[in-house]
């Protein structure tokens, strides 16, 4: 398999002087399922967030599929972002919008500001927001405010949103962090439906090492910026654990 | 600590006890002119008040020492200091000061209530015959606040995306024009209504106009900076979803920043209508036209019947539109 995402030296220094990101070097192949491991602070929210440039690298190379993201601007950049969906811990849904025009904001980068005033107008693109909604099970709830739904409903919105894009990755920022348990799992579930079935490349910080083992086809370990473990989701034992966590730490199982 | 900054800290508890003291001074001699016609001329209230300061400061018992200036922790409590009992005395003289010039007079508030009766009973046998006449000019007042409310909505619209902090890139040019739409907003907003009622009154005349323009510059004003606190206060998260998603500006505009925003909007425009149905009146007297023109005219006239009657309409219109806006307001939220 190829590599999707290339990235050399990358590195981030936030002003104030936070080295959140130190030297940096990973290639993503395509069809991984990558779980980010690593204490809050460790720059798993940091990486993910220069892969689409969300947040602005100090310096370092990332090539998505062959293009280099650092150098991109404008249309450029906004053609390689479509191509990358994203879920957040948040959700980050606009709260008083039905959840079929949230999915349809997942096609944003596709249209022109004229055609997306007319969004929910587009019989095809609601069609195909239907059909999104309806792979996270979410169908009966196109006409639902997001409010009115629970976390994890949320949370499969905001995978039929990324889903619009038709991206070739999807990058997930803790996207289980704020859900219980059974919920954090089905989210998962869905995610890696869409690793298997559809060949989506996923990146996902994680803080659950079961559900990380349960999904992932790869464990990057995340500590001070710094890449601390590389491997498969099975090597990591206790050792390891405590090399990505410190020494204090003990591995919360959820089933 | 650095020396410049002793030296400022200094100055601040001198210049503080010196402004005390003169103040001090100055209500003393205001009080023995009231009460014993002596005249204390400027010059000397500011020599005394100065050399007390001197002296207070010299002995190291001064309010300015204790704010500004480490002191000796003592365990004295604050009525056995002499910058206790200064502060007493400043509050003391402050309020005996303040009594005589608002010309406070319990005796005529209890004694002098008949002088009330015309407009009181005014009040409760409001003249029904200016009914009619009444409510035009309260349907004038109506108008030109929803007018006012109305064509404020665009300039407002329009210049709070300027005056988010949250929107405007964090350049010179960008902090220049948050700067300076902000400030505009808060100078025009501490403009009373009723002076900009005289200005327009002379500029195009007395009458509703003159008002709607009065309310109009008020409202764009208060807008401005309510619907720019509403914009910095929205939620980054979506804003940032969609902007991963590869929408450009406009789009993340449109889709990240409006849906938060419009049902606040519409809310705060409600409010604001209700608000200038209530100033119009005032506006009114000034020469703004409506119901406060005409409740100007029948006082003057010393027509309390007439005077009962726009009162109670003026007080049934603003309870009503109260009641409106807030149940609106309250639907808003839920969308």
């Amino acid at each position: 398999m190829k590599d999707i995402i290339e990235i050399k030296n990358l590195n981030k220094n936030y002003v104030g002087g936070t080295h959140a990101l130190k030297d940096i070097n990973l290639n993503i192949k395509e069809g991984e399922f990558c779980i980010l491991l690593g204490l809050s602070g460790s720059g798993k929210t940091t990486l993910l967030r220069c892969l689409n440039r969300l947040i602005e690298p100090t310096s370092g190379e990332i090539h998505f599929d062959g293009e280099d993201i650092i150098v991109a601007e404008g249309q450029k950049l906004r053609l390689i972002r479509r191509k990358i969906g994203m879920i957040f811990q948040q959700f980050n849904l606009i709260k008083n919008l039905s959840s079929l025009t949230n999915v349809l904001t997942g096609k944003l980068g596709y249209l022109s500001l004229l055609y997306s005033l007319a969004l929910s107008k587009n019989k095809t693109d609601v069609k195909i927001a239907l059909g999104n909604l309806q792979r996270v099970g979410l169908k009966d709830f196109a006409e639902n405010k997001i409010k009115n739904l629970s976390g994890g409903e949320q949370q499969r919105v905001a995978i039929a949103r990324a889903l619009m894009q038709n991206p070739k990755v999807i990058l997930a920022d803790e996207p289980v962090a704020s859900l219980d348990p059974a919920t954090a799992d089905s989210v998962m579930r869905y995610l890696g439906e869409l690793n298997k079935k559809d060949k989506i490349t996923i990146i996902c910080s994680l803080h659950f090492l079961s559900l990380a083992r349960k999904y992932g086809t790869r464990v990057v370990g995340l500590k001070d910026g710094e890449i601390v473990f590389d491997g498969t989701p099975k090597e990591i034992d206790k050792k390891r654990f405590k090399e990505i966590y410190g020494e204090d730490a003990e591995a919360v199982e959820i089933r | 600590m650095k020396k410049d900054n002793k030296l400022k800290l200094n100055l601040q508890a001198i210049l503080t006890d010196l402004l005390i003291w003169i103040y001090i001074s100055g209500c003393i001699s205001f009080l023995l002119n009231r009460w014993f016609e002596v005249v204390i001329p400027s010059v000397h209230i500011v020599i005394y008040g100065s050399v007390i300061s001197i002296i207070v400061i010299m002995c190291g018992i001064s309010i300015g020492r204790k704010l500004f200036l480490p002191t000796k922790r003592t365990n004295n409590k604050w009525f056995k200091t002499f910058w206790g009992w200064s502060i007493v005395l400043i509050l003391l003289i402050t309020f005996i000061v303040g009594w005589i010039m608002v010309e406070v007079n319990p005796y005529k508030f209890f004694t002098k209530f008949k002088n009330a009766g015309g407009i009181i009973s005014g009040i409760f046998d409001p003249n029904l015959d200016l009914l009619l006449v009444s409510l035009a000019a309260l349907a004038e007042t109506i108008y030109l606040a929803l007018l006012a409310t109305i064509f404020a909505i665009p300039f407002a619209f329009f210049l709070s995306f300027f005056a988010a902090r949250n929107l405007m890139p964090k350049t010179l040019t960008g902090n220049t024009i948050y700067i300076i739409i902000r400030s505009f907003a808060t100078v025009f907003r501490s403009i009373e209504a009723i002076v900009w009622a005289i200005i327009f009154s002379v500029w195009v005349g007395i009458g509703p106009f003159a008002g709607m323009l009065a309310l109009m510059i008020h409202s764009i004003a208060a807008l401005t900076k309510l619907y720019s606190e509403q914009i910095e206060s929205i939620d980054p998260g979506p804003v940032e979803a969609i902007k991963a998603t590869g929408a450009n500006s406009l789009q993340i505009w449109v889709f990240g920043v409006v849906p938060q925003i419009i049902s606040p909007f519409l809310a705060f425009t409600i409010y604001r209508w209700d608000i200038n149905v209530r100033m119009a009146t005032i506006v009114g007297f000034v020469g703004g036209g409506g119901i406060g023109l005409l409740l100007l005219q029948q006082q003057q006239l010393l027509r309390w019947h007439n005077v009962g009657m726009i009162i109670w309409l003026i007080a049934i219109v603003v309870w009503i539109m109260d009641m409106v806006s807030a149940k609106v307001r309250e639907k808003l939220q839920e969308m």
